[in-house]
């Protein structure tokens, strides 16, 4: 049953929202972080290496000299992976289709948080554990609690994608451009020309999907948590999945629906959405924010106190969804490292409202009504680890992984463990 | 899907004891020039279950003289390298599909890439 709801939720909260923002990580904004980068460059020569849950395949560029296979559950992110030229499959994380002890190393940057119960996490662990040679090496990437800019009160929570961060959106335009060119342009050294052709006509296929678009729409977004392993409530599963009209009352917490069961639920949700954001912090991450630092500041003070108070004016409810959705924007995802130097350097240069995405469309139309579960869909279910536990994890649960390296790193906890001969008596 | 990939692919059906190899069945197959690297080759020769690439290579019409058996000192063999290089990273099937050789149950490969979800029932 909670094996059932678990893998119901990270159907809902995790794979259908990547199927979803999946065109958004096709772009070459995502940056492979450099000590992953030197993971795989630390490589012998010859070695067979698995990314697990590889995403749009951004690291499986890196050393020519080593094997890269990557696999996912996202069929478009996979398809992309594959049109630049990279072995990929599609398989789920806990039942991996590999032989036992055929990779010299693993990696699963961004993953791990994924999975909605420690078992899960520990599943997952061990699966690439064995697919691991012994002597072989993994390394685990996962979202950490404990932040500089930003402070998680549980650490199971759902994050609202947000296609379009704020001083992002103005540039997007252009770099979508120049995606196009380079890949263009790497297919064209890929001597493959089905691949060169699939690779022009994906992102074509993103520019008519982002020119649909309405400009304008509602932007309402939620931060809310709930824990699966400690406290197994199926009511807030409901929640969770219930129409679009139950999620928007999350948005305004003095809306008075006490006596309407779901909606009472909610309650108890909202008061970890208005404390999610304790004191406003600030803001201005060195290496993880995007562009409009000012912005932010000003809509956070303002709607600071009006979240607060008593909020029955529809202004003033929407002033304050506008500052979750601008806080939103500003938070660094495991999987998206902003590219702020090139943000800085071009932000201002075009107008307000460029090309918006398909789930934001499908968003305007919930929020006019519809009874879909359209913006629940696009919110990220993620367990954020705090220090020590994904160590402890391995460590405790994983005994043929021995932890040789832990450190923090882009807001993420890291692992690196090497797979050690066990002595079976 | 490379050659080499299948190499280390296997049926993780529930209750499968033997799913490896997987069968081939393909519909599409290409051949994609990769540069060769002899080294690279020597060195991903251990790591491979020989008899089961020989036996893919066959599958698909592509292993020509591919022996059945490992030669000896293929380090400084290059004509052998070259065709292990290319069963190994330049035969892709395209289309068709991977059978677990225990359960029966066919994995789809489409535009290259191999669908191995399984269902819930199969976990």
């Amino acid at each position: 049953m909670m094996e059932e709801a678990a893998s119901q939720l990270e159907r809902d909260h995790v794979h259908s929202v990547y199927d979803k923002i999946a065109p958004y990580f096709n772009d070459s904004r995502y940056k492979a972080w450099p000590k992953v980068r030197q993971f795989l460059l630390d490589l012998q020569p010859g070695s067979i290496v698995a990314d697990i849950g590889c995403g749009n395949g951004k690291y499986l560029h890196i050393n020519k000299e080593v094997f890269k296979l990557g696999c996912d559950v996202c069929r478009p992110l996979v398809d992309f992976a594959w049109s630049q030229g990279h072995e990929v499959q599609m398989c789920d994380g806990l039942h991996l289709p590999y032989r036992d002890g055929c990779f010299d190393a693993v990696l699963s940057i961004a993953v791990i948080h994924h999975l909605s119960t420690k078992e899960r996490r520990i599943r997952a662990i061990k699966e690439m554990a064995r697919t691991l040679r012994v002597g072989g090496r993994i390394m685990i990437y996962v979202w950490a609690m404990e932040q500089k800019h930003r402070k998680f009160e549980k650490q199971d929570i759902f994050v609202p994608w947000n296609p379009n961060p704020s001083g992002f959106n103005r540039e997007r335009a252009k770099p979508r451009r120049r995606a196009t060119a380079q890949s263009v342009s790497e297919a064209i050294d890929n001597s493959e020309k089905h691949r060169k052709v699939r690779s022009t006509s994906s992102v074509a296929d993103e520019e008519d999907l982002t020119r649909a678009v309405p400009q304008q729409r509602t932007q309402r977004l939620w931060f809310f948590s709930r824990s699966l392993d400690s406290v197994f409530d199926f009511g807030s599963l409901a929640i969770s999945r219930s129409s679009s009209r139950d999620l928007s009352t999350l948005s305004s917490p003095t809306s008075d629906n006490e006596g309407n069961k779901p909606r009472g639920r909610g309650r108890g949700l909202i008061k970890q959405v208005s404390s999610f954001f304790s004191p406003p912090s600030v803001i201005g991450s060195e290496e993880d924010v995007f562009g409009s630092v000012t912005d932010l500041h000003k809509t956070q003070t303002h709607s600071g106190s009006n979240s607060a108070t008593t909020n029955k004016n529809g202004t003033e409810e929407q002033s304050m969804s506008v500052s979750l959705a601008q806080e939103c924007s500003s938070l660094a995802l495991p999987d998206l490292v902003s590219l702020q130097r090139e943000h800085l350097k071009q932000s201002g240069d075009e107008s307000e409202g460029g090309p918006q995405g398909q789930d934001q469309q499908e968003s305007t139309q919930s929020s006019q009504g519809s009874e879909g579960q359209v913006e629940g869909s696009c919110l990220r279910y993620y367990h954020v680890f705090r220090e020590g536990e994904l160590a402890e994890l391995i460590e405790n649960h994983v005994e043929e992984l021995h932890v040789k390296h832990a450190y923090f790193d882009h807001a993420n906890w890291c692992v690196v463990a090497e797979k050690v001969q066990l002595w079976k008596i | 899907m490379k050659l080499l990939t299948h190499n280390m692919l296997t049926s993780h059906v529930k209750g499968v004891t033997k799913g490896y190899p997987l069968l081939i069945k393909a519909t599409a197959v290409k051949v994609n020039e990769v540069e060769f690297n002899p080294q690279f080759v020597s060195r991903m020769i251990p790591k491979l279950e020989w008899g089961v690439l020989v036996q893919a290579a066959d599958w698909l019409g592509q292993r020509e003289d591919l022996p059945a058996e490992l030669v000896s000192d293929y380090e400084k063999n290059d004509d052998f390298l070259k065709k292990v290089h290319r069963v190994l990273l330049e035969v892709e099937v395209i289309e068709g599909c991977l059978q677990c050789p225990e359960s029966g149950r066919e994995f789809p490969i489409s535009k290259g890439i191999p669908n191995m979800l399984l269902n819930e029932d199969e976990v």
